[in-house]
C-alpha cells in the first residue's frame, strides 16, 4: 500500500512541478484572457471610416426619410458611449457596444430611364472609392402587392461588411411598413399594438411546504438552469480530458525509455498502475480545485453564487475521480500494450469515441433531462460521469434511485476497467516487438 | 548483537527447483536448477536469447515460471523479498527529465528506505562514483557511462543483500568499468550476493565465484570455474611461431583456432605430434597445453550443433 501512495507521490509531483501542468493551468484563464483583450483591442481598431453611399430612390418617396434616420444615427453616434444593459438575476451589467461608422447617404438624381447606365456610373464610382455602396430603391417598393420593382438593390464591392445593409433592410422595412400602413387608412401604433408579441415567462413549480405552506413558483433563472449545468458538465469534461490521456505517455515513455522493468522489479505491476491512476487523480483534482475555485470566486464577486446548489461541487469531485479512473485505466491500458507512439494512435479512436459518447449527447439530454433517452445514456457507465452530472445540475433533477443506480453501475464498470488494465499492464508493460492489437489485449486479459 | 543461526534455506540467496518458462511456444527457460550460495557472486553466461533474461526475470518474480519452484532470500514464489534485491536490467532506465537526485530517491523509496538513509546513501553513492557535481543535474544531461553509474547506483542504494546485474559493463570505458568492477567487489566483500550476466568471458573469469551458462533455456554449465575447466580436460594448445593462425589452420588435424593476435589457441588431439610437425616447417616461439578458457568453452557449446553441447544435452546440464 506504501509503494501506492509512493508512486502516486512521485507522479503527482512530477506532473504539478512540469512546465506542462503551469502551462495547462494557465492556458485556460490565459486564452480567456486573451481572447477577450483581442476582442477589445479590435474593437478599438474597427474601422469606422464614415461609409457614404448613393441612393437612387425611383419610388422617389424613401430618400428623405432614410437620409432623416441616418443624421439621427450618426448624432448618436458622435454623441458616443453607447452600451445595452445585460440583466442578471439581482442586478444589471452594462455591456459598452463596439463603435459603429457613420453611414453617409447622397441622393443620385438619374435624368433618364437607361438603369443600366447609372448601374455602371454609380459601380464606376464605388471602385474609384468615393462610394462604399450604393441602393437602388425599386419604384413599386410602397406598393404591398406589386411584385416587380419592389425591392431594394444593394451594390458593394465590399460584401462582408454587414452593418450597413442591415441597418438599411430594417430602416427602409420600418418606413415602408409605416406608409403602407398610412396608404390603406389603418393606423399603424394601433397594429403594433395589436400584434404585440406574447411574452412567456418561464417558471419553475409551486410547492407545499412541511407546514402546509404553498410557495408560489418561481421565475426561471437561466444562469442556474443553463449556464451552471453545461458549464459545470463542459469543466468536468476538460478537467478530466486534461489529465486521463497524459497516462498513455507516461507509461509508453516509461516502456520506451525501459523504465517501467526497473519500476516492476521494486513495485507489484498492480500497485505501479494504482499508483500512477492515484497520482493522475491527484493531478486533475488540483486543477479542478484551481478552476472551480475560481470560477465559484467570480461568482461569489456577482452575487451569483446562489444559483450553484453546494451539492453540485459534490457531485462534481466524484464524477471527477470516477471518470479518472475508468478513462484512465483505458489509456494505461493502450500505453503498455504499445510500443511507440504511432502504435497508440490507431488503439485510441475507439477509445476516444466512448470517451466522446457524453459530450456527443449532451444537447439532447439538456433539452430533454427525464426522457427515456436522457435516463438511458446517462446510465450507460462511460458516460454518466458527465451526462448524470449535467441531469443533477439541471434542477428538479433526477430520482435518486437514478443517480444510486447510475453510480452503483459507473462504480463497477470502472473496477472492471481497473481489473482489465491491470491484466494488460502486466504483460504488456515488458512485451516488445508485438504489433498491439484489441485481439491481442483481450487475450491477455483472459490468460491467467 | 550475534546474528541467529542460519538455517539451511537461508544459506542459499537463490534457489531455482525445475524451473520452466514459456512464452507461446518458445521455451525460454527449460527445467532449470539453479543454487546461489549466500555471499557469492555467480556468473550468468550465454549466447543473446539463451534466457539469461529470463532466469533473471524469474528470480524477481517479474515473470512467474509455469512449472518449478522459486525461492528468493527464504521467501518462496513471493514477491515478498524484493526490497532486499537490488537489480540493474539490461537496458538501462533513468526519467530524463529527473534530477539524478530525484531519479535515485524514487528508486531508494520504491525499495523502502526513509528519507534520512536515501538522502545519506545518494551523497555516499555519488560521491564514490565522482558524480557528486552531477546531483541535481537532469539525467538528459549525462553521458552514457555517467548515466550507467546512475543506475548502478540505483540498484545498490538500499543495500540489498542480493544485487543481481544484467549485463553491467556493457558500453563501458576502461575508466567507468574499473570503478563499477571495484564497487562490485566492495559488495561482495561485505556479504551482498551478486549475481551478474555478463559477455565478457574475462570478466566473468576474474570475478565469479561460480559460473552458469545457459544455452537454448537450458542449463549447460554450473560449477566453480576450476571445475568446469576440470570437465573439459587439458585439451587446448597455444602456440605462438612465425607462420600465424594462416598456418596454423593449414595443418591437419587442427580445430578452433582462435587468434589472440601473437599467440594462437586450438585444439589438436595429438599435442606432441602437432609439435613435432610445427618444428619442421616453422620457428616455433611458444607451445602450451594448457585448459581451455572460458571463453573458448562458451565458443565450444555455443557454436551450432558443437559435440560438446550434445553431450550437455545428453547429461541434462553441466557439473
Amino acid at each position: 500500500m506504501n509503494k501506492i501512495w509512493r508512486v502516486a507521490a512521485t507522479e503527482y509531483l512530477n506532473a504539478v512541478r512540469s512546465k506542462a501542468f503551469i502551462i495547462g493551468v494557465l492556458a485556460v484563464p490565459v486564452i480567456m484572457a486573451i481572447s477577450i483583450g483581442a476582442q477589445f483591442y479590435a474593437q478599438k481598431k474597427t474601422d469606422v471610416t464614415p461609409r457614404r453611399f448613393a441612393v437612387l430612390d425611383r419610388s422617389g418617396q424613401l430618400y428623405a426619410p432614410l437620409a432623416a434616420k441616418a443624421k439621427a444615427r450618426n448624432d448618436a453616434i458622435r454623441a458616443g458611449g453607447q452600451s445595452v444593459a445585460v440583466p442578471l438575476p439581482g442586478q444589471s451589467l452594462k455591456v459598452d457596444l463596439p463603435p459603429q461608422a457613420e453611414f453617409v447617404p447622397e441622393e443620385f438624381k438619374f435624368a433618364s430611364d437607361d438603369l443600366k447606365a447609372a448601374e455602371l456610373q454609380l459601380s464606376e464610382r464605388v471602385r474609384r472609392k468615393e462610394l462604399f455602396a450604393f441602393i437602388i430603391i425599386g419604384p413599386n417598393l410602397l406598393d404591398a402587392r406589386a411584385t416587380n420593382g419592389a425591392d431594394v438593390l444593394y451594390h458593394t464591392q465590399t460584401p462582408t461588411y454587414q452593418d450597413l445593409p442591415a441597418w438599411l433592410e430594417s430602416t427602409l422595412s420600418a418606413e415602408v411598413r409605416e406608409r403602407r400602413f398610412t396608404a390603406a387608412g389603418v393606423d399603424s401604433r394601433q397594429v403594433r399594438e395589436l400584434s404585440r408579441g406574447v411574452p412567456v415567462q418561464r417558471l419553475g413549480l409551486a410547492e407545499r411546504k412541511a407546514t402546509g405552506e404553498v410557495v408560489q413558483a418561481k421565475r426561471e433563472n437561466r444562469i442556474a438552469t443553463m449556464l451552471v449545468p453545461v458549464g459545470g458538465m463542459v469543466l468536468l469534461y476538460l478537467v478530466v480530458m486534461t489529465s486521463a490521456p497524459a497516462l498513455l505517455n507516461t507509461v509508453l515513455e516509461e516502456k520506451m525509455q525501459k523504465i517501467s522493468e526497473v519500476l516492476i522489479a521494486s513495485v507489484p505491476p498492480f500497485q505501479l498502475m494504482l499508483g500512477k491512476l492515484l497520482g493522475t487523480v491527484l493531478v486533475s483534482l488540483t486543477l479542478s480545485a484551481l478552476y472551480v475555485g475560481s470560477l465559484t470566486w467570480v461568482l461569489w464577486q456577482f452575487g451569483q453564487l446562489g444559483n450553484v446548489p453546494g451539492q453540485l461541487f459534490a457531485w462534481f469531485f466524484l464524477f471527477q475521480v470516477l471518470a479518472l479512473l475508468m478513462y484512465g485505466s483505458m489509456f494505461i491500458a493502450i500505453g503498455a500494450a504499445c510500443n511507440e507512439i504511432r502504435d497508440a494512435q490507431s488503439l485510441m479512436f475507439p477509445v476516444m469515441m466512448v470517451v466522446m459518447v457524453p459530450y456527443l449527447m449532451f444537447i439532447p439530454v439538456m433539452q430533454s433531462p427525464a426522457s427515456p433517452f436522457s435516463r438511458g445514456v446517462s446510465l450507460f457507465p462511460p458516460a454518466t460521469p458527465m451526462l448524470m452530472f449535467l441531469r443533477i445540475a439541471i434542477p428538479p433533477g433526477p430520482a435518486w434511485w437514478e443517480v444510486a443506480l447510475g453510480v452503483v453501475l459507473t462504480v463497477v464498470f470502472m473496477l472492471g476497467c481497473v481489473w482489465a488494465s491491470a491484466k494488460i499492464f502486466r504483460i504488456g508493460i515488458l512485451s516488445q516487438g508485438q504489433a498491439p492489437s484489441f485481439a491481442r489485449m483481450i487475450k491477455w486479459v483472459v490468460s491467467k | 548483537m550475534t546474528p541467529p543461526p542460519l538455517t539451511q534455506t537461508q544459506r542459499t540467496a537463490v534457489r531455482l527447483t525445475n524451473v520452466t518458462k514459456t512464452f507461446g511456444t518458445h521455451t525460454a527457460v527449460n527445467q532449470i536448477s539453479l543454487a546461489v550460495p549466500i555471499g557469492c557472486t555467480y556468473g550468468f553466461i550465454g549466447p543473446n536469447g539463451s534466457g539469461k533474461t529470463t532466469t533473471i526475470r524469474t528470480i524477481l518474480h517479474i515473470f512467474h515460471p509455469d512449472s518449478g519452484e522459486v525461492e528468493v532470500l527464504g521467501e518462496r514464489s513471493t514477491r515478498a523479498a524484493n526490497d532486499r534485491i537490488g537489480y540493474l536490467p539490461e537496458e538501462r532506465g533513468l526519467y530524463k527529465k529527473m534530477t539524478v537526485r530525484r531519479v535515485l530517491a524514487y528508486y531508494a523509496t520504491l525499495k523502502g528506505m526513509n528519507r534520512a538513509d536515501t538522502a545519506q546513501g545518494i551523497t555516499h553513492w555519488l560521491a564514490k562514483m565522482g558524480l557528486t557535481e552531477w546531483a541535481d543535474k537532469k539525467v538528459e544531461a549525462l553521458s552514457k557511462g555517467m548515466a550507467q553509474k546512475i543506475q548502478f547506483i540505483a540498484a545498490v542504494i538500499a543495500k540489498p543483500e542480493l544485487l543481481i546485474l544484467d549485463e553491467p559493463f556493457s558500453g563501458l570505458d576502461p575508466l567507468n568499468l574499473e570503478v563499477i568492477r571495484a564497487a562490485i567487489l566492495e559488495l561482495r566483500a561485505a556479504g551482498t550476493t551478486v549475481i551478474f550476466s555478463t559477455h565478457d568471458m574475462a570478466m566473468a573469469e576474474t570475478m565469479c565465484d561460480f559460473i552458469f551458462m545457459i544455452y537454448r533455456g537450458k542449463k549447460v554449465l554450473d560449477g566453480t570455474l576450476a571445475s568446469i575447466q576440470q570437465s573439459f580436460g587439458e585439451d587446448t594448445i597455444r602456440v605462438s611461431c612465425a607462420g600465424g593462425a594462416d598456418l596454423l589452420r593449414s595443418l591437419p588435424g587442427v580445430e578452433l583456432v582462435r587468434d589472440l593476435g601473437q599467440s594462437q589457441e586450438l585444439r589438436h588431439a595429438d599435442s606432441q605430434s602437432l609439435l613435432r610437425d610445427l618444428a619442421t616447417r616453422t620457428t616455433v616461439r611458444h607451445f602450451e597445453v594448457c585448459k581451455p578458457s572460458l571463453h573458448d568453452i562458451f565458443i565450444r557449446i555455443a557454436k551450432p550443433d558443437s559435440q560438446e553441447m550434445q553431450a550437455a544435452k545428453t547429461t541434462g546440464g553441466g557439473s
